[in-house]
């Protein structure tokens, strides 16, 4: 048992360089695409999430093609699922409330 | 491994800022509600806690009640003398 875990450590030195590579690559893009918005950002959000209010109420999404539609619905779920990781977080567990 | 991946996507303000506000209300919701429930379930634990000598005791009286029935029955049937005060 001790010999065996003695092993297991030898080999995490070897697993951090394997993981090097991949871990940059995920580290290049998170930089770009996950990074939460700058304060300079926030007001273009805002003007642009009026923008949306106003196409609502004008129904411009009935314009929209097949694809347009599906590409937004995901964008839309990928938004809720955030909220549903920010839950998992404030929860202190994944699958249930361990009270 | 000679796959090039494509250049990282520019992903629009109104998008990032919902995504992370998503994640912060989604982390106070989580929090409030976890909070919530542990003060329920914790009124739940200490009620059962108080009641249990309560209910043991009761379960206890009922079944040495039962048992006494049981017994008098048995001893009218098969004739046995019942002892004083039983």
């Amino acid at each position: 048992m001790a010999q065996s875990v003695m092993k297991l450590v030898k080999q995490v030195p070897v697993l951090v360089e394997l993981a090097k590579p991949k871990l940059s690559t995920f580290v290049k893009y998170a930089k770009v695409e996950l990074r939460p918005p700058t304060p300079a950002e926030i007001p273009a959000a805002i003007s642009d999430a009026t923008v949306k209010v106003a196409n609502l109420q004008k129904q411009t999404f009935r314009d929209w093609t097949v694809k347009e539609a599906t590409i937004n619905a995901v964008v839309g779920a990928e938004i809720f699922c955030w909220f549903f990781i920010g839950e998992c977080i404030g929860k202190g567990s994944i699958v249930g409330y361990q009270v | 491994m000679a796959v090039t991946l494509p250049e990282p996507v520019r992903v629009s303000p109104l998008i990032k800022t919902c995504r992370w506000t998503a994640l912060g209300l989604g982390i106070w919701w989580g929090t409030k509600r976890y909070a919530a429930l542990k003060a329920e379930e914790d009124e739940i634990r200490a009620y059962n806690a108080k009641m249990k000598p309560i209910w043991d005791a009761e379960k206890a009286a009922k079944a040495a009640a039962s048992n006494r029935e049981q017994m008098i029955y048995l001893a009218k049937e098969s004739g046995t003398p019942i002892p004083e005060g039983f």
